[in-house]
């Protein structure tokens, strides 16, 4: 089943006021995410990611195309009980301590006084805060505050969780422990809807992908379908003849990179198990082989740079 | 529930900024003036000089100082509750709180309305204390229960809202706090005062028809705590009141501003 979908969406921003100069932040965005899973958006800085999930929790208004969550077009405000949302560089009112400012948005998701003080007391637990819950959040660091927001976007036990580059200036044990929060709350059941730069990290936990760039979809599909497109070998092995050079070139494509390194390309193991077979019929000492695999990091810096 | 859940979360946002105390701090001032330092037995010379002995004669020190505090409690609500509640819309639509507040299960009308009706009950509550405990210690002290001072509360918190709905719809286009204080000062302190006394002032220098024309139309569409001021002296001191056009008006002018503001702040984007 499909919590969200969207189709054609577009949003325009005028980019001065009163200026007739538009800003296409969203150019017919047509996508999917599936319910149960980590879905992640990647794209550069002024990609739209932002605006894409502004636009889906009404924070924005589309210029055209069609949203629906939950099954249900969003002109109501309803659907809202049941989500969360981290946004990017969350301010909460200062004047509140952690265990207020999880009191006061548990509350305006519609919750009772006692539901919120369960779920601020598990809730803190989790995310490492408990200690920090009688103290101002003005003397919160990042990190902390991250904590925090994360916390206060699970407080209503949403269904769908919206989170904003939720590892922002979290130190690495924090963004493990965020990341196997996420997977908790996956294996709920809950669907998480995930913005952020941490490459690395996408690839970790989401299910699905989508790369936008300047309001387009890119590409989308399964982490490892999107990395495993093509897989590069690099073979290390005994001093190769000019004339098996030619040979390598020709038949198999490859790239000599040195007397006794070449770079093979394929998908294909067949292919490869070929090329090896006719490197030892030459009396050639494979030393090791190498695979490449295409990161998501690669993939994305090649996929933008190809569309600039 | 969200709705209250809100309007509660601006009483305590006006507690955080601490000017909001300043008010509750000269309140108490007030009270504790009038509780020790003020004994109606004992200023039996006043009450003398103001021409009438006996039980009128207190009666009317007391209707004095009633309307003594109609003036100063208005001063007070528009220096301190209005300068307090004029951060609530600018600190809302900080980048990172608007977002996390639209992702809730409430309409951005009720969120306009929320805020307003806080910033209303604040100043109202905030009257109670002041005017009700005057209203106490003066009757107490005098014998003479005069009911109709304790209308002072509403008009007053009609004439606070009235001008916080504009504070409201400034904030909202301008998102700055200082613009909305100058403004609504400006207004309160400047504008509304001359144009109550218009007719004795301007048109006694100005005989342009025209001129007196535009005046007058700023008059009639433009809010008139001046003239609500005067209204609840009236009633406290018990004349006739000449005509409520300056109420009718000035809540119309309320309403359009509010739903100007509602308007607004549905189209906008975050
Ligand atoms: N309120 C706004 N008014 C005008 N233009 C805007 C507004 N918000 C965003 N934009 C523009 O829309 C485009 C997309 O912005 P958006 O914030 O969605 O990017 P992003 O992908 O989230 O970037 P980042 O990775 O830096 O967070 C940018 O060109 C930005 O300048
Ligand atoms: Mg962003």
């Amino acid at each position: 089943m499909n919590i969200i979908t969207t189709k054609n969406l577009s949003k325009e921003y005028s980019s001065k006021s009163f200026s007739k100069e538009k800003i296409l932040a969203l150019n017919n965005f047509s996508f999917e995410v599936e319910s149960g899973e980590i879905f992640g958006i990647l794209g550069p800085n002024g990609a739209g990611k932002t605006t894409l999930i502004k636009i889906l929790l009404g924070i924005t208004h589309r210029t055209k195309g069609e949203v629906k969550i939950f099954d249900n077009e969003i002109n109501t405000e309803t659907y809202k009980f049941k989500v969360g949302y981290l946004p990017e560089n969350h301010k909460f009112p200062n004047y509140l301590n952690g265990e207020q400012v999880m009191e006061f948005y548990g509350k305006m998701s519609g919750m009772n006084t006692a539901g919120v003080r369960k779920k601020t007391d598990e809730l803190l637990k989790i995310v490492d805060m408990e200690k920090w819950r009688k103290t101002k959040i003005k003397k919160y660091s990042k990190g902390m505050l991250q904590r925090l927001g994360l916390a206060q976007a699970m407080i209503n036990d949403p269904e769908l969780i919206f989170l904003d580059e939720p590892t922002d200036g979290v130190d690495p044990i924090g963004r493990k422990e965020i990341r196997d929060i996420l997977e908790d709350l996956k294996d709920r059941g809950k669907t998480i809807f995930l913005n952020s730069h941490l490459l690395s990290e996408v690839e970790l936990i989401c299910d699905r992908v989508a790369i936008m760039h300047k309001g387009s979809l890119v590409k989308s599909g399964r982490v490892d379908e999107i990395t495993h497109i093509s897989d590069n070998y690099i073979i290390n092995c005994s001093d190769i003849s000019e004339a098996i050079m030619n040979k390598l070139m020709m038949n198999f494509k490859a790239t000599i990179l040195s007397i006794n390194e070449f770079h093979f390309k394929s998908d294909n193991i067949d292919e490869l198990n070929r090329l090896i077979d006719f490197i030892r019929q030459n009396k050639i000492l494979i030393r090791g082989i190498q695979r490449e695999k295409n990161t998501l990091e690669n993939m994305f810096i090649n996929l933008i740079g190809s569309q600039n | 529930m969200i709705f209250l859940t809100l309007v509660l979360s601006t009483f305590r946002e006006a507690v955080a900024k601490k000017i909001f105390l300043g008010f509750f701090a000269i309140s108490t001032l007030i009270i504790l003036i009038f509780l020790f330092l003020i004994n109606v037995e004992s200023v039996e010379g006043m009450v003398d000089m103001m021409g009438a002995a006996g039980d009128e004669g207190i009666r009317k020190l007391v209707i004095g100082f009633e309307v003594a505090m109609i003036d100063i409690s208005y001063l007070l609500i528009i220096t301190f509750c209005l300068i307090s509640v004029s951060s609530f819309i600018p600190s809302m639509l900080e980048k990172g709180n608007i977002d996390l507040l639209l992702s809730k299960p409430i309409s951005r009308t009720n969120i306009i309305l929320a805020k307003f009706t806080g910033g209303v009950l604040l100043v109202f509550f905030s009257l109670v204390y002041l005017i009700g405990f005057v209203w106490i210690i003066l009757s107490s002290k005098s014998g003479f229960w005069h009911f109709p001072f304790l209308y002072t509360i509403l008009w007053l918190t009609l004439s606070f809202a009235i001008i916080y709905s504009l504070i409201i719809f400034i904030g909202l286009v301008s998102h700055s706090t200082i613009l909305s204080i100058l403004v609504s000062f400006f207004l309160v302190f400047i504008v509304c005062p001359v144009l109550y006394v218009r007719e004795a002032t301007i048109f006694s220098l100005v005989e342009n028809n025209v001129v007196q024309f535009i005046i007058n139309f700023f008059y009639y569409i433009l809010p008139k705590p001046s003239d609500i001021n005067k209204i609840t002296t009236d009633i406290i001191t018990g004349e006739e009141v000449n005509s409520y056009m300056p109420v009718f008006s000035s809540v119309l002018f309320m309403l359009a501003v509010l739903s100007a503001s509602v308007f607004y702040f549905k189209k906008k984007d975050y």
